[in-house]
C-alpha cells in the first residue's frame, strides 16, 4: 500500500507540473493585452513601469522560471486586474461559498441518487423503475440554467418557502444546492442502477438467497457494497466539478463563489489569475482522484491486496 | 453403491412445470417432472445443457426469479410437510439455508468478493440458529475444518479472491451444510473445476454424505460423477424425464436411446478395443413450442412413426427402472441397445 501511495504522489507530482507549464505557455501566448482597456489609457512610459512591475519585459524563459518557483512557494502571483489583490487572497475569499455550495449539492446528489438507483434496479422494468428512470432523464436534461431560474422564482418568490437568493443563512443553501446537484443525481441514479442489476445477476446473490436471508439483506449486505464501486470512480471528478464553483448557478443564486472569476479572469486576460485557478483546480482534482483510489481499495478488498503487492 | 433406501421420504416432487414468460412467448423449461427422495441418498439429475435440469432443482428451493419464471403446475412437498410451490416467501427464507442447502456451479463467481469468508458461512447461522457473532464464527471455523481447508481460523478472515478455486467451492459446501440442512441440492459442483479437484470435491461430499446423512440431489452432465456418488438417476430431455433407475440400471441396462447417445459419448479408457466417441447429432428441440410427440424423435436413430405423433408414456422395465420410449411398447421391434455390451463387460 504505501509502494502505490508513493508511486501516485510522484505521478500527481509530474502531473501537477506538466499543467502548469503548459497552461503557463498557453496564457502568454493569448492574444491582447492583459492590462485590457486600462493599457489604452496608458502612456507607454507607464505601460513600461507597469510591465516592469509586473516582471512582463523579462524574456518568456526568465518569466517561466519566476512563475514556476513562485508556484512552488505557494504563491501565485497579483491578479492584474484587482490591483494589491493576490489570487491565493481571491481563491480564499471565494472558495468557501463554493465548496459548501458544491457539498451540499454532492450530499443531495448522493443520496438521492444512490437511493432512486437502488428503488429502480430492485423494481426493474416495474412502475418506480420507470419512475425513478423518467426523474432521472429529466435531469440530465433540463440544465441548471433553467432550473436554477424555475426554482429561484416558483419556490423561492412565489411560494416563499426558501430565500430567491444570496447567500446568509443556511436556508440560503437550499435552492443553489437543489439546482447544482439535479444534474448529478441523475448520473449518478442511472449509474448506481445499472450497476445494481448487474450485482443482482452474480451467482453470489443466488447463494445468499441460498442461506435463506431476506430480500433486505441481500440488498444491504451484498448488493450494494458491490454495486458502488463504479460509482465511486466517477465520485472523485463529480466532487471536484461541483466545488470548484459553476458559473451559472452562482450567478442565479448570487453566490459569491469563485465560479465567476473562472470566466472573468478569461475575458479580462487576467494571466495570472486564470493560471492560478487553473493550478487550483487541477491540484483539487488530482488530490481527489488519489483520495478516490484509496477509498475504493478500502471498499474493494481485491483492489487493496494488489496494489499492495506490486 | 449398495442400494440403502430408507424409508423417510424427504422431497416428493410431483408433475412439475416450471415455464418462463417472455416476448416472444412462452419457454416451457420443465414439462411435468416428477420424482421423489429419501434420507440419505444421492439421486443423480443428468441431461445436456437446457434441458431443465437446474430450473428444477432452483425451483425446489423457489430460487428462479419469479417473473419472468412461473410454477404452473405441479407440487413439491418438503420433508410431509407443506408444498413448496405453494409457500409464502417469508416461510421459503425460514427453509433456505436450514433445511435446503445449494451449491452452484462456478465457486469463482458464487462468493460474495467484498466479504470474509468467515462472514459468509456465519450469515446463514445467525439468521437460522440465532448465534451470535463469536458463536457462528467459531461455527464457521468448524465447518472449514470439517470440508478440510487448514487454518481455519486464518482463513475466515481471508477474502474469496485469496482462494483457489477448489477452496472455494469447499467454502461453498459448508456454507450449504452450516446449519445441516436436510437435502443438498448441488448444481454441478465439480463443472468448473479442473479434474483433479473434481475428485477431491466429490469425495469430500461422499464422506460429508455418509457422515450427515443429508439427502443430496447431485446435478450434472458427468456421468463419471454420478457412476462415483449416485444411487439412483433421473435422465432429462428438453424438460421431461426420459429414463429413471438405479445407477446400475441406468449403466448396464439402459433402454432409452437418448441413454445410449449419453453413454457412447463419453470417452472410456477401460475398454479392450479403441471406440470413437459417438456424439448425439442435432440439437435439442425448441422449448417455445415443444414436439406433438417424443422430443428426442427428431435425433433418435429408431424413430418409429408414433414417435413423431405421440409423446410415449413411461413403461416399466423394474418396479424402479422406467423409461419414456415406445421402443418398450409390446409392439414395437426388438432393438439391440448399442451400448448394453460395453457396459455388460464389467456387469
Amino acid at each position: 500500500m504505501l509502494k502505490f501511495v508513493i508511486r501516485r504522489l510522484i505521478s500527481m507530482i509530474i502531473t501537477l507540473f506538466l499543467i502548469t507549464t503548459v497552461t503557463f505557455f498557453l496564457m502568454m501566448n493569448l492574444p491582447g493585452d492583459p492590462f485590457g482597456e486600462m493599457s489604452q489609457k496608458m502612456s507607454a512610459a507607464q505601460r513600461a513601469v507597469l510591465y516592469q512591475q509586473y516582471g512582463l519585459d523579462k524574456p518568456m524563459f526568465q518569466q517561466y522560471l519566476q512563475y514556476m518557483g513562485n508556484v512552488l512557494k505557494g504563491d501565485l502571483g497579483v491578479s492584474f486586474q484587482y490591483p494589491n489583490t493576490s489570487v491565493n487572497e481571491k481563491i480564499a475569499q471565494s472558495f468557501p461559498a463554493s465548496l459548501e455550495l458544491g457539498l451540499w449539492a454532492l450530499l443531495i446528489a448522493v443520496v438521492i441518487g444512490l437511493l432512486l438507483g437502488i428503488i429502480a434496479a430492485l423494481n426493474h422494468n416495474r412502475g418506480l423503475d420507470y419512475a425513478a428512470m423518467f426523474t432521472a432523464v429529466v435531469g440530465v436534461s433540463i440544465p441548471s440554467m433553467v432550473l436554477g431560474p424555475l426554482l429561484s422564482y416558483y419556490v423561492g418568490v412565489k411560494l416563499g418557502w426558501f430565500p430567491p437568493g444570496l447567500w446568509d443563512t443556511p436556508k440560503h443553501r437550499v435552492l443553489p444546492a437543489i439546482a447544482l446537484g439535479f444534474s448529478t443525481v441523475a448520473i449518478l441514479a442511472r449509474l448506481m442502477r445499472t450497476s445494481m442489476l448487474d450485482v443482482l445477476n452474480q451467482d453470489y446473490i443466488k447463494t445468499a438467497k441460498a442461506k435463506g436471508l431476506s430480500q433486505t439483506s441481500t440488498v444491504i449486505k451484498h448488493t450494494i457494497r458491490n454495486a458502488i464501486l463504479p460509482v465511486i470512480t466517477v465520485l472523485g471528478p463529480i466532487f471536484v466539478n461541483v466545488i470548484t464553483g459553476t458559473l451559472i448557478v452562482e450567478q442565479i443564486f448570487s453566490v459569491p463563489g469563485l465560479g465567476k472569476h473562472f470566466v472573468q479572469s478569461i475575458q479580462t486576460k487576467d494571466i495570472t489569475m486564470i493560471g492560478g485557478l487553473t493550478i487550483f483546480y487541477s491540484a483539487i482534482l488530482v488530490v481527489v482522484i488519489f483520495l478516490t483510489d484509496i477509498l475504493y481499495g478500502l471498499v474493494d478488498p481485491r483492489i487493496r491486496l494488489a496494489k499492495g503487492r506490486k | 453403491m449398495s442400494e440403502k433406501k430408507q424409508p423417510t421420504k424427504i422431497l416428493d416432487v410431483k408433475d412439475l412445470k416450471v415455464s418462463f414468460k417472455t416476448y416472444a412467448g412462452e419457454i416451457q423449461a420443465v414439462r411435468g417432472v416428477s420424482f421423489d427422495l429419501y434420507k440419505g441418498e444421492v439421486l443423480a439429475i443428468v441431461g445436456e445443457s437446457g434441458c431443465g435440469k437446474s430450473v428444477t432443482a432452483q425451483t425446489i428451493m423457489r430460487l428462479v426469479p419469479s417473473p419472468p419464471s412461473f410454477i404452473k403446475e405441479g407440487s413439491i412437498t418438503f420433508d410431509n410437510k407443506s408444498d413448496i410451490t405453494k409457500l409464502s416467501e417469508r416461510a421459503m427464507e425460514k427453509i433456505r439455508g436450514s433445511e435446503m442447502g445449494m451449491i452452484f456451479q462456478d465457486p469463482m463467481t458464487s462468493l460474495n468478493p467484498t466479504m470474509t469468508i468467515g462472514k459468509q458461512i456465519a450469515e446463514g447461522l445467525i439468521k437460522h440458529q440465532g448465534l451470535n457473532k463469536e458463536q457462528a464464527a467459531e461455527r464457521s471455523v468448524e465447518m472449514l475444518r470439517l470440508v478440510g481447508i487448514s487454518n481455519p481460523e486464518g482463513r475466515i478472515k481471508q477474502y474469496p479472491h485469496e482462494l483457489s478455486g477448489g477452496m472455494r467451492q469447499r467454502i461453498m459446501i459448508a456454507i450449504a451444510l452450516a446449519c445441516s440442512p436436510k437435502l443438498l441440492i448441488a448444481d454441478e459442483p465439480t463443472t468448473a473445476l479442473d479434474v483433479t479437484i473434481q475428485a477431491q470435491i466429490i469425495e469430500l461430499m461422499q464422506k460429508l454424505q455418509e457422515k450427515t446423512e443429508t439427502a443430496i440431489i447431485l446435478i450434472t452432465h458427468d456421468l463419471g460423477v454420478v457412476a462415483d456418488m449416485a444411487q439412483r438417476v433421473v435422465v432429462m430431455y428438453a424438460g421431461k424425464i426420459v429414463e429413471e433407475g438405479s445407477v446400475d440400471d441406468i449403466f448396464y441396462n439402459p433402454k432409452h436411446p437418448y441413454t445410449w447417445g449419453l453413454l457412447k459419448s463419453v470417452p472410456r479408457l477401460d475398454l479392450e478395443h479403441k471406440s470413437d466417441l459417438v456424439p448425439i447429432p442435432g440439437t435439442p428441440p425448441d422449448l417455445f413450442a415443444p414436439p406433438k410427440g417424443c422430443a428426442f424423435a427428431a435425433r433418435c436413430p429408431y424413430a418409429m412413426d408414433i414417435c413423431l405423433q405421440q409423446d410415449p408414456d413411461k413403461f416399466e422395465v423394474t418396479n424402479q427402472h422406467k423409461a419414456a420410449c415406445w421402443l418398450l411398447h409390446p409392439d414395437a421391434p426388438a432393438v439391440e441397445p448399442p451400448v448394453g455390451k460395453g457396459g455388460k463387460v464389467h456387469a
